[in-house]
């Protein structure tokens, strides 16, 4: 094997379900249970069933999936702090991981000493993290408190330091697991960044994180975990979409929305009266019914992920009493053959008619856009140009 | 895309991972990872007197302590048979191997369950952790030496030039200490009730070895046995012989504890790796 494959095939894991009960009388509880020739199985979860992963040197891996859908526990197998259960996992050279933020980390120590720590648990010698020892310390940001005590860290500085080791010390494979969300805007940019310089010196990555964005941006592949099963594995546009409807549809169902107003329907449909097509019109047919007459903003939005909208555009209007009819048309649509949400705002000077929410999905067909190069995730600036009409229906 | 696969339920029992223990290539994978265990011990040495008022001072106020309250009682009270050497001496010299091995079994016995912080994330060979506790354990203990010096000097008691054969006993008193610290720090994983009663068996192991009294209490024909079941009774018998007394160590009670000793070194090896797969699970 070449440094930095990964080929891990047919993983199985499995936890107690009760696995902090250590005590002598759990172990007994236990053991009574068995004489009685109740099944063993009962006290075990599975936590990873039938995984496959295989990657090369220089290859991005996303492993996505909601909380306790296994991503962590795949992380410490790779890094083989965990052993299988059943199946084989094989890692070809040196493993940096950042699993949890304090990844490594010794509270009583300093900074600097956790540096030298970290890097003998990763096999190197003391020159060898002396040499890298500025680096880390410019990256993390931490020149003025490497000489502190860890536990007097912010939870942001614990990270930088922990992902300025890990990046630093040449890893054959770097392992990240959901971190970046503790640091600041400005610092995730710059891990980020570390990423796509490891990648390019030929450095396997394995990333988990529930910021899509930033997964599309590092990522060639992603593998959707599901209760510790692979929903669906392959290039990352393609498993980030149905991760995306699966999620939207599930926090649809949650969130009943409350406003001035009330939408009665809303329709999504293309020039023929079928799904819009790409590159051509695009029309909402929207009937918000309105107690009492008012002057409002209209704003629509089209989104793929739930909070981060692609486009917005917006249009003052007068809304009648009673029920309204709002067309909108945009006559050449700018999007690739995908899925999508409509989102939907009405407010007045005043304060929101009706909080922004997604009225509706649709489908876009078209052909597939060449792939783009990597980290590249939107095209813009987008010229959209709708134009609006109202109707007032009796 | 997410037609309805059907998953087992449990895994084909031809792919369970089995733990193949290959010793050659542990013990090279351990000496490989020789500056972790510097840099661990380090840290731990570093951790334990940070915080504290006298320091390092702490490492021969224990033994010390200990001295002199034997003193006082076994002296005073039930008359301890030297062979000559003054008590303070002999018992000196019998607290520091058990020193030795009290604070390796129970700092190394916990090693596992306090680093699991470690144990979570990176990747090392286990048995770092507990030889680490050990060496930071024998950096104390070489502290302490140095006032065994001055104890020569204060008792004007010079020691023997049989002290050469120190260092056969020091690489026995090892092995015996590594061994049991690695069954405890693995064990102990597993059963955490072991964390409190530890602590008592340590209590009565000082009593159960001759460290405030000697050999001559055990009768004659069963020396050979408690040798056996106890090596550090062998080796704190061969220091005090060696040093105090100018003699050779006693092969006949020496040899039984060294070969214990070594087994329950290969023992604990074999157990702590047997068991490695399940620490992270339950660390």
């Amino acid at each position: 094997m070449r440094k930095g494959e990964i080929h891990a095939t047919g993983v199985w894991k499995r936890f107690r379900a009760d696995r902090h009960r250590l005590l002598l009388r759990d172990h007994l509880e236990r053991l009574r249970r068995q004489l009685r020739g109740r099944a063993d199985g009962r006290g075990w979860r599975w936590a990873l069933r039938d995984i496959n992963l295989d990657a090369s040197p220089g290859e991005s891996v996303a492993l996505v999936g909601s909380n306790g859908s296994g991503k962590t526990t795949m992380l410490r197998l790779l890094a083989r702090v965990m052993y299988p259960y059943a199946g084989s996992v094989e890692v070809a050279g040196r493993v940096g991981a950042l699993i949890e933020v304090r990844a490594g980390i010794h509270p009583d120590l300093t900074g600097g000493e956790n540096v030298y720590l970290y890097g003998s648990l990763l096999g190197l010698r003391r020159q060898e993290v002396a040499r890298r020892f500025d680096d880390i310390v410019s990256f993390a940001e931490l020149e003025g408190a490497i000489d502190r005590q860890v536990k007097f860290y912010s939870s942001g500085m614990q990270m930088r330091l922990g992902f300025a080791i890990a990046a630093f010390m040449e890893p054959d494979v770097l392992l990240v697991d959901e971190v970046l969300a503790v640091g600041d805007a400005s610092f995730q940019q710059k891990c980020l960044d570390r990423m796509r310089w490891v990648l390019g010196q030929g450095t396997t990555v394995v990333f988990v994180s529930h910021d899509l964005q930033a997964v599309e941006s590092i990522c060639q592949r992603a593998l959707w975990l599901r209760e510790g099963l692979v929903e669906s594995d392959g290039p990352v546009r393609e498993v980030l979409g149905a991760y995306r409807r699966t999620i939207e549809q599930a926090a649809e169902l949650s969130a009943p929305v409350l406003g001035f107003l009330r939408v009665v329907k809303c329709e999504v449909r293309g020039a023929d009266g079928g799904p819009p097509r790409t590159q051509e019109p695009l029309e909402v047919r929207l009937v918000i019914e309105s107690p009492e007459q008012r002057l409002a903003n209209v704003h629509l939005g089209v989104s793929e992920g739930p909070a981060t909208p692609i486009f917005v555009f917006g249009h003052e209007t007068l809304l009648p009493a009673g029920e309204a009819e709002l067309r909108c048309t945009v006559p050449h649509l700018p999007l690739p053959r995908g899925r999508y949400y409509l989102w939907l705002v009405v407010f007045e000077h005043s304060g929101d008619l009706l909080p922004w929410h997604p009225v509706s999905q649709f489908n876009v067909l078209g052909p597939d856009l060449d792939p783009t190069p990597l980290g590249v995730v939107r095209l813009s600036p987008i010229e959209l140009s709708p134009t609006w009409e109202v109707e007032e229906r009796s | 895309m997410t037609a309805e696969r059907s998953v087992p339920t449990a895994p084909p029992p031809e792919l369970l991972f089995r733990y193949r223990l290959n010793v050659v290539a542990a013990v090279r994978e351990l000496w490989h990872a020789r500056a972790l265990v510097r840099t661990l011990a380090e840290r731990d040495f570093r951790v334990r007197y940070k915080q504290t008022v006298l320091g390092v001072a702490w490492a021969v106020l224990t033994p010390l302590a200990l001295m002199a309250v034997f003193t006082i009682f076994f002296q005073r009270v039930a008359k301890v048979d030297t062979g000559g050497a003054p008590y303070v001496l002999f018992a000196y010299l019998g607290l520091l191997p058990w020193t030795f091995f009290s604070t390796s079994v129970s700092q190394g016995g916990q090693t596992l369950v306090i680093n699991s912080q470690l144990l979570n994330k990176v990747y090392c060979p286990r048995e770092v952790f507990p030889l680490s506790s050990m060496v930071v354990g024998g950096i104390d203990t070489s502290i302490a030496v140095v006032f065994l010096g001055v104890l020569f000097v204060v008792t004007a008691y010079p020691p023997k030039p049989t002290t050469f054969w120190v260092p056969v006993m020091v690489v026995v008193n090892i092995a015996f200490t590594f061994g049991v610290t690695l069954v405890i720090s693995a064990v102990l994983v597993f059963f955490r009730d072991l964390r409190h009663v530890l602590p008592i068996i340590l209590q009565l192991g000082l009593f159960a070895t001759p460290v405030a009294y000697g050999m001559e209490v055990v009768p004659e024909n069963l020396q050979v046995l408690y040798c056996a079941a106890n090596p550090l009774a062998s080796v704190i018998d061969g220091y005090r012989r060696t040093v105090l007394l100018g003699l050779p160590p006693d092969w006949h009670l020496f040899l039984p504890g060294a070969v214990m000793a070594l087994a329950w070194l290969v023992f604990g090896y074999i157990l702590f790796k047997r068991l490695e797969p399940g620490f992270a699970d339950y660390a």
